[in-house]
């Protein structure tokens, strides 16, 4: 049970958030224009990294905001938090 | 059999307590302070089960939660029995019910015991490798598997005690309320930390607390006295907080751990009525401090496993604590000087100390020549190769150690006894700390597993961390606690210490024997009869890993997850296999630490609070008017309203005839509700759903379909314009908190741009649904100043009013075909409006309607439910509702999805209707439909997603998905059923009423 | 006449510990990411919403708790009438924040039942339930926190020493205040 540093409440449970998958997968502008390939990578393609892996997480029982988290998957460490929009604060 | 081997006053039991408890049928007595063990042993009882495959006679073989052989059951036959209770941790209470486990027809004498005969045909891997074969064979060997197996048995009725779960947030946890733990608790809470110690125990001081003799002393008091002093101070200490009989579960990641407190356990059954019984404990600490202390080794060799034989460490604590005598004539087997401490206190007890083996030549500390002393008869360098006496140990061989330890020599001699003590060194206590995730390192001075390196903010202090003399302990431990808690210095910098104990030792995992070692059985895991020979058979066998070595023999498999012999295991493997002890690393330690039972693990999510219940408004009106209920997610909606004893189709026919004949009433509170606002609120409905919103005049309702990116249908719903840039979106009753959501999701990562804001209104509004011929009337009269007028108020429009002083909504909407209106008022009014509308609508015989109808009613309008009709695999495409997907707008959530190659298949399932040849047959929900029965294999063509008898039409109406459905119109399918095959024929899915009459009327 | 029906019927007391509804009570969520919504709300009701994260402000007649960066919730401190749901204070906004654009105002006065605790155990009741720190959050005035208890969201309001209001969502309140009646029971 992780121990997640809501950049918008503060240091809360785990059990109040929400994870939502791999970030920095930005919907393309025109997704008309994609081929069907282009689009199943968009659509579809996920890392699952053993290492650093940037994710994304809901405050779902707290504020709801949606914001970003660097996470070894290796060792759970969480090596930053930042809002949705930011720039990763780590490689 | 029955003698008191009570001696001196001792610690912890209260010999003016006297307690009746019965053991196996039979009545007996011990004192307040006694363990189940302890009593026994009181008694003179050792016996106390059979081990899991040989059924071997098995007695008390430590004093603590390592205890693999004195399992038993409590209260056998009756709500409260429980199975693996350790009997040398069960307090003993007035009326305690114990019997032993794995035996029949009793203890003394067991059939199975034939399995100790037969051992030689039931090595290592033995069902593995027996009932693989024939493999169709396995369900026939399973049971008789089953039934010779399994330790104890489970309670078969509801367990009668509360469980309670509570979450403790602390800056510092100290785990073990020893020496170590002790010294930790009072230096973290006295320098201002918020702290919590837990003990496993009902006392606090470990072993410590009954170390009182001459030969360890702290700033010249005897040990045990000096640390009564320091606990009597923590527990005036104000921030710092003490649980006894509480162990820790589990150490998880960012210092999360889980911890049993057992609140009723020691207390007689009369008196635990209405309280809880456990509480599993959710710790946060901002830093942990194990002293989980040590566990002692048992030493492996021949028959090393009868009743009597015991850690050295646990006839000492027997003596001591509980001041039982385990035996009148007692052996020691050591390889060190703890068991000299244990014959020290035998002696000052008056208990005799046969002899002492020791497998070391040359020892000379002055704890051992005080025992010398004693005219004791100490055999340096001698071990012992076989045991003797079937239910009870009488004697032992002992045989002289080769100089290199690897033999036996010269002859052997027998002591006779009736008790023999084995210490082995100690294994350090360090299963919470590696589940935390921290590694290992193997010290090879005294062949033992430390931590190394910690994951989070913790430390191990004591034994558990490879400190095991007091001077060590004393002087280590306030160093570790300094730099842990960064503090300037301890009360513990000056302190004097005296031990009389010398480290040496002399580690032999496998002690040699005169015989092979196929003829020993040398047991490893005493509770899953795993011997060193098993283990040496798996490497011959070719298994390498310890992991897998594991799983082959099952060492360390059993309720005590091998605290006692795994470390023994890796020893013989390591030199077997001649590789490196801390190379080869340990078995991964997993939660929980010890055994807890369900009733903790699920606390008060039990009963009536299993799961959570929703209830709308009105759920008190169902309740009175006898509505049968159905779960919708977490939601209780009214299902149907049975009057003068019908079942449910007849109420469903009754219902639904009345909604389309006169009206109808649905409670519909539970759709999820969504206010919109905010400047971009059109262009965000447009980006959202399939249709187009921008147009849609203020007071006007839509239909919206909602799309996945994959482009398949997950949620519908109407929403109404209620301003320029106000909505109110609604969603199915089990999507709401889903499409919020994702609705908040898409705006705040990939549009924050849009001027929109979100806030859920599914609480606040009830709504509450009239339909029917008669609804304008009944409408009407409840709110008599509306002007309800099919021109002032068509279908797919909303107006603002009032009922007294108390704003409403009223939508002319529908979800069944017929001419209906939805008043949405504020949830505490609800009920007083529906009281209204039933009042109003008496003289047109209006009826409530449950769920059942309201599905009964859209199926024959063919209108869809999404999760039924659909599931993640449907576009509205398939679902024939083209009409609904705006081919004018740049883009929506999904709409690339619909061109792509597997979505524009002509052959995808499609949303059919389906008319049976026989009206009154009823297909079953989910139901295969296939086209040709002689094809092999049979091919599927999709199956039944909804259907009903309709009272309207007066026929068995369906919904269904059939491959390339859409141009089948008029088709013959079959449904096959188990005993026949059902003739259809493909229609159009809407069954009633095409032209929307009904609708605009 | 409507007839006001609320779901906490009767009012609780353990040792320690009283619980009771608090109605009916007008509550507003309101919206807004520009400094003029705050202004504008800060003259409409002569109130300051509180910008620090997890806190609340008060006058006379309301109080506002902080929700998140860009929502607050609004309530009237007094016991409004039962047979009246227009509120003043919610046409003023909507008047001017909602008409003006700055933001969206929605009335939430029955999608959260108001649950008061008042004694020395309120935080012994939280703590069989909800994995929220409270341990700095109870000595201090005016906190708030959105946090779960017995996996309900509920939304939590330091009012006063061991003075705690509770907003709980109006369809789960009447399971959650059975699950709390009956933890209560063995404090």
């Amino acid at each position: 049970m992780f121990l997640i540093n809501c950049p918008f409440c503060g240091e809360r449970e785990q059990s109040e958030f929400k994870a939502g998958g791999e970030a920095h997968i930005v919907r393309p502008k025109q997704p008309t224009e994609l081929s069907d390939d282009q689009w199943a990578e968009y659509l579809f393609m996920r890392k699952n990294i053993k290492g650093i892996q940037f994710e994304r997480w809901n405050h779902i029982h707290g504020c709801r905001k949606w914001f970003n988290m660097v996470r070894d998957t290796s060792n759970d460490e969480i090596k930053a938090v930042y809002k949705m929009g930011e720039k990763p604060p780590v490689k | 059999m029955t003698k008191n081997l009570r001696v001196k006053s001792s610690k912890l039991v209260d010999e003016t307590y006297r307690i009746s408890f019965k053991f196996n049928g039979t009545t007996y007595y011990g004192f307040k302070g006694d363990t189940l063990a302890s009593a026994l042993l009181a008694n003179n009882i050792h016996l106390v089960g059979r081990s899991f495959k040989y059924h071997r006679p098995r007695g008390i073989m430590t004093a603590g939660s390592e205890e693999p052989n004195a399992i038993v059951q409590l209260h056998n036959g009756t709500s409260r029995t429980e199975p693996n209770v350790r009997a040398t941790e069960i307090e003993i209470y007035e009326g305690l019910d114990a019997s032993s486990q794995n035996c029949w027809p009793s203890v003394k004498f067991d059939i199975g015991g034939i399995n100790n005969f037969l051992s030689p045909l039931l090595p290592a891997g033995f069902y593995y490798k027996t009932f693989m074969w024939p493999a169709s064979f396995w369900e026939k060997y399973e049971y008789f598997i089953r039934k010779s197996a399994g330790l104890g048995k489970s309670p078969d009725v509801p367990d009668p005690d509360i469980y309670e779960h509570k979450y403790i947030h602390c800056d510092v946890l100290v785990i073990g309320a020893g020496i170590s733990g002790i010294i930790a608790a009072k230096t973290a809470a006295k320098n201002g930390f918020k702290t919590l110690l837990v003990e496993e125990k009902s006392y606090l001081g470990g072993s410590t607390i009954y170390q009182d003799s001459e030969f360890f002393k702290i700033n010249n008091q005897n040990s045990a006295s000096w640390l009564e002093k320091e606990i009597n101070e923590i527990k005036k200490i104000e921030n710092l907080e003490i649980k006894t009989r509480t162990s820790v579960a589990a150490f998880h990641g960012y210092n999360f751990l889980l911890a049993r407190e057992n609140l009723t356990d020691h207390l007689p059954l009369e008196q635990r009525e209405n309280k809880t019984r456990q509480r599993l404990l959710k710790i946060r600490a901002k830093k942990v401090i194990t002293a989980t202390g040590s566990i002692e080794r048992p030493l492996i060799f021949d028959n090393n496993d009868r009743p009597g034989i015991l850690l050295s460490s646990a006839i000492k604590k027997y003596a001591d604590l509980f001041g039982v005598a385990c035996g009148e004539r007692n052996i020691l087997f050591t390889n060190n000087d703890n068991a000299y401490e244990t014959a020290m206190s035998l002696i000052q007890k008056g208990i005799k100390v046969q002899a002492i083996i020791d497998n070391r030549e040359e020892i000379d500390s002055k704890l051992i020549k005080e025992t010398e002393k004693n005219n004791i008869k100490i055999y340096k360098g001698y071990t012992i190769v076989d045991t003797f006496g079937y239910k009870r140990i009488n004697s032992v061989s002992i045989m002289k150690l080769s100089k290199d330890g690897q033999k036996v020599i010269g002859s052997k001699e027998n002591i006779s006894c009736d008790s023999l003590g084995v210490s082995g060194g100690w294994t350090p206590a360090v299963h919470l700390f590696t589940q935390s995730g921290g590694k290992l390192k193997f010290r090879d001075d005294d062949q033992v597993f430390i931590p190394n390196t910690y994951p989070s903010n913790q430390i191990s202090i004591g034994s558990c961390n490879g400190d095991f003399t007091l001077d060590e302990i004393l002087i280590n431990g306030p160093k570790l606690l300094k730099e842990f808690l960064k503090i300037k210095k301890t009360e513990y910098e000056n302190i004097e210490i005296y031990s009389a104990f010398n480290k040496s030792k002399r580690n032999i995992w496998l002690l040699p024997s005169n015989k092979i070692v196929g003829k020993t059985k040398s047991f490893v895991d005493f509770q899953n009869d795993a011997t060193a020979k098993d283990i040496k058979l798996a490497l011959r066998e070719g298994f390498r890993s310890i992991e897998h070595v594991k799983r082959y023999t099952t060492t360390g498999m059993g309720t005590d997850q091998g605290k006692l012999g795994n470390i023994h295991a890796l020893g013989i493997i390591s030199e077997t296999a001649s590789s490196k002890m801390g190379e080869l690393g340990t078995t991964t330690f997993r939660p929980p630490y010890t055994p807890l039972t369900f009733g903790t693990i699920v606390g008060r999510n039990v009963g009536k609070y299993f799961d959570i219940i929703r209830k709308t408004p009105i759920h008190k009106w169902h309740v009175e008017n006898k509505a049968e209920f159905e779960n919708v997610g977490q939601w209780k909606r009214a299902w149907y309203y049975p009057q003068n004893g019908e079942n449910m189709h007849e109420a469903v026919q009754r219902e639904s005839k009345a909604a389309r004949d006169s009206a109808g009433i649905l409670d519909a509170s539970t759709l999820g509700k969504i206010d919109i606002q905010g400047t971009d609120a059109s262009e965000f409905l447009n980006r959202v759903y399939t249709n187009a919103w921008s147009k849609l005049e203020i007071g006007k309702c839509r239909y919206g379909l909602m799309l996945n990116e994959d482009g398949m249908v997950y949620d519908d719903g109407v929403t109404t314009r209620l301003d320029e840039n106000h909505y109110i979106m609604t969603t199915t009753t089990g999507g709401a908190a889903t499409v919020l959501g994702k609705l908040e999701d898409y705006l705040q990562t990939e549009w924050p741009e849009l001027d929109v804001y979100l806030t859920s209104v599914t609480d606040h509004y009830a709504t509450i649904s009239v339909c029917g011929p008669n609804s304008k009337k009944i409408i009407q009269k409840v709110i008599p100043e509306i002007d309800l007028s099919d021109k002032d108020f068509p279908h797919m429009s909303f107006k603002n009013s009032k009922i007294g002083k108390v704003k409403c909504r009223i939508m002319r909407i529908s979800f069944t075909g017929e001419q209906s209106y939805e008043i949405n008022i504020q949830a505490n009014y609800a009920k007083s409006v529906w009281e209204n509308c039933m009042e109003a609508g008496k003289e047109f015989n209006i009826t409530p309607y449950g769920t059942e109808t309201m599905h009964l009613l859209r199926a024959e309008k063919g209108f869809i439910i999404a999760g039924q009709d659909t599931d993640a695999t449907m576009t509205p495409i398939d679902l024939q509702m083209d009409w609904i997907v705006s081919k004018k707008k740049f883009d929506f959530i999904g709409k690339r999805s619909l061109y792509r190659s597997d979505t524009i298949r002509e052959d995808r399932k499609q949303l059919v209707g389906l008319i049976t040849d026989n009206p009154e047959e009823i297909l079953e929900e989910g139901a295969q439909i296939v086209a040709d029965m002689n094809k092999t294999p049979i091919e599927m063509l999709g199956h039944v997603t909804s259907s009903y008898f309709s009272p309207n039409l007066k026929k068995s109406i369906a919904l269904g998905v059939v491959k390339g459905g859409k141009n089948m119109m008029g088709q013959k399918l079959i449904i096959p059923m188990e005993k026949k095959q059902i003739n259809v024929t493909v229609t159009d899915p809407v069954f009633l009423d095409k032209e929307n009459k009904r609708l605009n009327a | 006449m409507l007839n006001y029906s609320n779901v906490i019927e009767n009012d609780k007391s353990y040792p320690g510990l009283q619980m009771r509804e608090i109605k009916p009570v007008m509550k507003l969520i309101i919206r807004g990411k520009k400094r003029q919504f705050l202004s504008a709300v800060g003259k409409s009701l002569n109130l300051l919403l509180p910008n620090e994260a997890n806190t609340s402000s008060r006058s006379d007649q309301l109080t506002a708790l902080w929700l998140s960066p860009d929502e607050w919730m609004i309530f009237s401190n007094e016991i409004l009438k039962s047979d009246d749901n227009n509120y003043d204070v919610e046409k003023l906004l909507n008047k001017n924040i909602c008409k003006t654009n700055l933001g969206a105002v929605t009335d939430v006065t029955d999608q959260f039942v108001l649950i008061n605790l008042k004694g020395d155990k309120i935080f012994d009741l939280f703590e069989t339930g909800s994995p929220f720190n409270f341990n700095d959050f109870k000595s201090k005035k005016g906190l708030v926190t959105q946090t779960i208890l017995t996996k309900i969201d509920i939304i939590v309001h330091n009012q006063d020493i061991n003075d705690v209001n509770l907003f709980v969502r109006r369809s789960f309140s009447d399971h959650l205040f059975s699950w709390m009646n009956d933890s209560a029971s063995r404090l």
